[in-house]
């Protein structure tokens, strides 16, 4: 800008105009938060829509009558696109300092929204500033659309929905989790706020819950603080063997499920039973040789360890998850009743819910006669993916052309 | 990893590189030294390349995971960029820069060995993780170089040598690394949904991910209007490089970072 002597509020406004309008929309927001003592509510189906509607035509309107405005040109231009992606920045940066949602947050800072910046007025301010924004921005470039203008509108439009549809659609986004056992089909859900929600329109009744896990991994500890005194990782899988801390390690027997009967071990398969390693240590220095049974146990039986020397025993760990799934049995209000598998990262889509695997019993581990699932309604989810595609593309060919011009 | 002595493979990669680069710093003198210094250099690269993909059959997974595991990747994207960038513009110092700072990765890697842990959570067992890590360490490597740009460019405002068109160097590099940003950020998002039911949930790591994306959204609309006001560009690209060392390295020790799901450290 080179208008340094320009009086203020006098057109054409820049920077200086623009960040004073961001700032005060700030303001305004963490003044709103203080003295109503509320936070921003998000808006549902079909209100939703024709608000978005409404925001649509109301900003195609302002862009057809005013755009010859020197007000138009200015919410078209670069100074105010800065103010705005600042604006959001600046809140954004303080959600990366400030712990978000903390339960007992109180003073000040809580009153003026900080603690929840997502759901105060500030951000709320923010973002319409910069859908506003970015929305004039776009339809500047976009009328007559010309061929040159196409990655353009391609990557400014294409955040402009992802945001937009992401922003209005909040409200319709539904999070229950159900927690499904194997003696009846459950039909309600606890939401975010802890309250049940009876309407789901599915039941489910768990089938099988699964496990499959890595072979456990075995420790040296000090027996007195607990610590782990080893580095190194050894796997305790049969045949495997290793050196840990100066101690040869060979692993002689190996059962992945294991029910410990007098002084020994034995393969049984039975609730509760834990994985169970017969184990040959060898001190490389004083050739001492240590030898006899670990397993870290379950919830129904202790776990069992070496003693290698003063101060220092052989544990074995708990084994950790590779994957695991629940096979249920889904009922549906709309007369539908199948079985399924559910996994990590591959929900299940039913009636408009997806069902995503969640949790499980974790004191009792593959025994777990629970499993947690997590049901997902969000019904603009296409509308944002569609603008999350056009992003993509926008960055496939602003990678592949770079700033050449 | 006995088969596979990590150490071995470095010294021989990171003296490839030495040779590789002493030729190219002498090629007027020397009789095709540049010709025998990019030679080098590939084949050291190809040697680490060779060696992740190894470990990669070895270990049963991406080796993607730990720190260790992330800084043997930059040691092969770092010199990918330079070798490329070295093509394209013939800037020795990018090539000394990106090989450089692969070495004192491959260095760090042997003084502090890694257990090569197999584990890898469920969650983390997706399509998505290769591309959403890859796409995010090369955009990090392309805007490492652009912030060393930045770097230069206010050195040399110090005694006066600044000229303007270094800057349209970090332009390139910066369009690049941002859309890759952008894939990265995407991917993330799309990942997100499948794997934990929603595609943005301001967990901190997501948080400083979009404010690195935002500060270098600034940098390009900043240079796209002001062409000539370079200083304050240079100080753009030198602040959003931070707000990016803070979302790769420094976000464990923010206190926000209580329990993201990006924060593997146990
Ligand atoms: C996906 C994110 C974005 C990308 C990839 C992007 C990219 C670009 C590029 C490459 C230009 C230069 C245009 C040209 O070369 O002709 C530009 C211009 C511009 N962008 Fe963006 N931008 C993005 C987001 C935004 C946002 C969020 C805003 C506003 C809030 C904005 C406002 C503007 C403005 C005002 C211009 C100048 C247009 C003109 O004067 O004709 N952009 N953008």
């Amino acid at each position: 800008m080179s208008n340094n002597k320009k009086i203020i509020w006098q057109y054409p406004w820049g920077y200086s105009e623009s960040f004073i309008i961001a700032i005060t929309l700030m303001i305004l927001g963490f003044a709103i938060n203080y003295i109503s003592k509320s936070t921003v509510s998000t808006i549902q189906w079909p209100l939703n829509l024709f608000f978005g509607i409404a925001i649509i035509i109301l900003l195609l309107l302002v862009y057809f009558l005013f755009k010859k405005k020197p007000f138009l040109k200015w919410l078209s231009g670069t100074p105010a696109a800065i103010s705005a992606i600042c604006l959001y920045t600046f809140l954004v940066l303080l959600m990366g300092f400030i712990p978000q949602g903390s339960p007992k947050a109180s003073g000040f800072i809580h009153e003026i929204g900080l603690y929840d910046i997502v759901s105060s007025h500030a951000f709320l301010f923010a973002q319409i500033y910069f859908l506003v924004v970015l929305g004039m921005v776009t339809l500047k470039r976009s009328f007559p659309l010309r061929g040159k203008n196409i990655a353009f509108f391609i990557n400014h439009f294409g955040l402009w929905l992802t945001l937009f549809a992401a922003s209005i659609g909040a409200g319709d986004l539904q999070r229950v989790t159900l927690t499904t056992n194997k003696t009846n089909a459950v039909y309600f859900g606890i939401n975010h706020k802890g309250e049940a929600i009876h309407d789901l329109g599915i039941a489910i009744q768990l089938k099988e819950f699964n496990i499959e896990e890595y072979p456990p991994k075995a420790f040296i500890i000090d027996d007195k603080s607990g610590t782990i005194l080893n580095e190194k990782l050894f796997y305790l899988e049969n045949g495997n063997s290793g050196e840990i801390m100066n101690w040869v390690i060979k692993v002689d027997d190996f059962f992945e499920y294991g029910i410990c009967m007098g002084d020994k071990f034995h393969p049984i398969y039975d609730i509760g039973a834990a994985p169970a390693a017969y184990v040959i240590a060898i001190n490389k220095k004083t050739k001492k040789v240590k030898e006899g049974w670990i397993s870290c146990g379950s919830f129904r039986f202790q776990g069992n360890f070496l003693k290698l020397s003063d101060g220092m025993i052989l544990v074995m760990a708990d084994p950790e998850p590779k994957r695991y799934s629940s096979k249920v049995k889904i009922y549906t209000t709309s007369g539908n009743v199948f079985e399924t598998t559910i996994e990590v990262n591959k929900p299940v889509t039913v009636d408009g819910w997806k069902i995503y695997q969640s949790d499980y019993n974790h004191d009792m581990g593959k025994w777990s006669d629970i499993s947690i699932l997590e049901l997902v309604k969000d019904p603009w989810i296409p509308v944002v993916y569609f603008g999350i595609f056009m992003l993509i593309v926008g960055a496939l060919y602003m990678f592949w052309i770079g700033n050449k011009k | 990893m006995d088969i596979l002595n990590f150490n071995n493979i470095a010294f021989i990669t990171i003296a490839l590189w030495i040779i590789g680069s002493l030729f190219i710093l002498g090629d007027q003198k020397i009789k095709n030294g540049r010709l025998i210094g990019n030679l080098f250099t590939i084949t050291g690269t190809l040697v680490i390349i060779v060696f992740v993909i190894i470990l990669w059959i070895e270990i049963d997974r991406p080796p993607m995971r730990t720190i260790g595991e992330t800084r043997l990747w930059y040691a092969v994207f770092l010199p990918i960029v330079g070798i490329l960038t070295f093509f394209k513009w013939k800037y020795k110092w990018f090539l000394f820069y990106s090989l450089g700072l692969a070495i004192l990765f491959l260095i760090i890697n042997i003084l502090k060995p890694e257990n090569f842990d197999k584990v890898l959570m469920p969650a983390l067992q997706s399509p998505w993780f290769v591309p959403h890590v890859i796409v995010y360490m090369l955009s990090y490597a392309l805007l490492g170089v652009s912030s060393v740009v930045s770097a230069w460019g206010l050195y040399l405002i110090k005694f006066k040598t600044f000229k303007p068109k270094l800057l349209n160097k970090a332009d390139n590099l910066v369009y690049m690394g941002f859309s890759l940003l952008t894939l990265g950020l995407l991917f993330g998002a799309l990942w997100a949904k499948e794997a934990w039911g929603h595609y943005w949930t301001w967990d901190p790591k997501e948080t400083w991910a979009l404010l690195t994306w935002l500060s270098y959204l600034l940098y390009i609309h900043f240079r796209f209007r002001h062409k000539h006001k370079t200083v304050t560009a240079l100080w753009i690209l030198a602040l959003a490089f931070i707000v990016l060392l803070i979302c790769w390295i420094g976000i464990n020790y923010l206190a926000v970072s209580g329990n993201s799901v990006h924060t593997y450290t146990s």
